[in-house]
């Protein structure tokens, strides 16, 4: 049995992990190989940073973070965040991603996804929705997806975007509703659902979760395949554990955290 | 520990993807790896990994000119451990791409009968019994999945272990001889996949006796 998937977000800034509203007022929460591994050990099911260094230093940084992440996380690495080519897709699954997200480069240049797909595997390869909702646009009332960090307003209506970009080669999307980022109160459940029924591939709700209650609304009424966390567990409201038991009690099949926690000290075979 | 007590491992680079983690992963059940992209290299250390990361086309393109020298070095015994793509590569062909695999087992490679592809997540291992060697330890084990396309093997003695997603009952661990295929990978799922590699680099060094089973390999 596929087990729904709880996911961990990190922003990460010149090499720190950053926390803050809307990209502004950021302090910093502590170091990114540090948070992933205790991620890993409270039962997250994968890890996503998000790069939100605008400098190219910034840049170099994130490589090595996740060259030192791969070191020690025995669970699957998402990295985005400033993805144009395959190249940068390249550099990033080299220094030891396992998945490669792409907003803006994809809107740019669709076809980098396909680009990616063939050369490392649609697993590879993520579709990153920031999406709001609008009474207008080019597609009528709906969701419009966003790019450069939520900053850009695209024509493009999100769920139609999602079909695209998984008919293009990505093969997961994350979905994030820029109406509940931040907000906690629930994954917009509809936009969710929506993309899910028009796509085949995983998708991963995020933005507005704030209780576990929001958790299995994801899974259940949106349909999700993954649930995304990020500031209800750096702000120490809660643990990924005590979250995954209040969705296993309710019945939904997560995989339980691990009892002895994965660790790089390995005896002789 | 002295670096001689260590399993010597050539991990095999096709070119793309994460090679740190199942490096890693290795290094921390006791192996020496070597990253390499020569067949030479690949085929004279005490063991081979082939990483699941990159794709069919990729890999086969790595192959090429190669594929009886390989296929002869798994069948006199050189054991081998063969990660999601990786797994794939021990059959002759797959539905994802042109070129040929290994042809180590008989079988095809076909698209996941599911609503959702890929398979993306952590699903239930359920070794076949008697349990095989590398398995032994493991009543049960959830694995870390990343795949569009299964392995179905002629002989379903070389199947040592299934998962199942959306009612498609898959092989999620093959073996033949001293080669082993898992569809999952290890290197990603926590405590449980390591110490799957520390139980396939116990074989390189003290092997187990096979189980017998119903049919021959």
């Amino acid at each position: 049995m596929l087990r729904p998937r709880v996911i961990a977000c990190l922003d990460v800034k010149d090499g720190r992990v950053v926390k803050g509203t809307k990209f502004v007022d950021l302090r910093d929460v502590g170091d990114p190989v540090e948070l992933a591994h205790r991620y890993e050990e409270e039962g997250a099911d994968e890890i996503v940073f998000l790069d939100i260094s605008a400098s190219h230093e910034g840049r170099g940084t994130l490589l090595e973070t996740v060259r030192r992440t791969a070191e020690v996380l025995f669970i699957p690495l998402t990295v985005g965040g400033g993805v144009r080519t395959e190249h940068d897709m390249n550099a990033l699954l080299r220094a030891g991603a396992d998945k490669v997200s792409v907003n803006s480069g994809a809107v740019r240049d669709p076809e980098v996804l396909t680009r990616g797909a063939r050369l490392f595997g649609s697993q590879c390869v993520v579709a990153s929705i920031d999406a709001a909702r609008s009474a207008e646009g080019a597609h009528g009332p709906g969701w419009y997806h966003h790019t450069h960090g939520g900053r850009k307003r695209t024509e493009l209506e999100a769920v139609r975007w999602a079909r695209e970009c998984a008919e293009r080669g990505a093969g997961e999307i994350l979905l994030t509703s820029m109406d509940r980022d931040g907000v906690r109160t629930g994954y917009d459940l509809e936009l969710t659902r929506a993309v899910g029924e028009a796509v085949s591939v995983p998708v991963i709700a995020s933005g507005g979760a704030g209780a576990a209650e929001h958790l299995r609304d994801g899974f259940v009424e949106g349909g999700a395949d993954a649930v995304l966390l990020a500031g209800i567990l750096h702000d120490g409201l809660t643990t990924v554990t005590a979250l995954k038991e209040a969705l296993a009690g309710w019945g939904i099949p997560v995989r339980p955290a691990p009892a002895a926690p994965a660790t790089a000290e390995g005896g002789a075979p | 520990m002295t670096n001689d007590t260590r399993v010597r491992v050539a991990l095999f680079d096709y070119g793309a993807g994460n090679l740190h983690s199942l490096a890693k992963g290795l290094e921390a059940g006791g192996a020496e790896v070597e990253i390499t992209t020569d067949w030479d290299v690949a085929l004279s250390r005490e063991a081979l990994v082939l990483p699941g990361v990159g794709s069919f086309g990729a890999a086969v393109r790595s192959l090429e000119g190669r594929i009886a020298e390989v296929r002869a070095a798994l069948e006199r015994g050189l054991p081998c451990l063969g990660i999601c793509l990786g797994m794939q590569l021990f059959f002759p062909d797959s539905e994802e791409g042109e070129g040929s695999g290994i042809g180590l087992i008989g079988g095809r490679v076909r698209r996941i009968r599911a609503a959702t592809v890929p398979q993306m997540g952590w699903n239930d291992v359920e070794p076949l019994a008697p349990a095989d060697p590398l398995l032994a330890e493991f009543a049960g084990l959830t694995a870390y999945y990343a795949n569009s396309f299964v392995c179905e093997p002629e002989d379903p003695a070389t199947v040592i272990a299934t998962s199942e997603v959306d009612e498609d009952r898959f092989a999620a661990a093959v073996r033949r001889g001293r080669s082993w295929g898992v569809q999952f990978h290890p290197e990603k799922s926590s405590a449980p996949g390591l110490a799957l590699l520390r139980s396939f680099l116990r074989q390189v060094r003290t092997p187990t006796p096979e189980p017998a089973r119903e049919e021959g390999r």
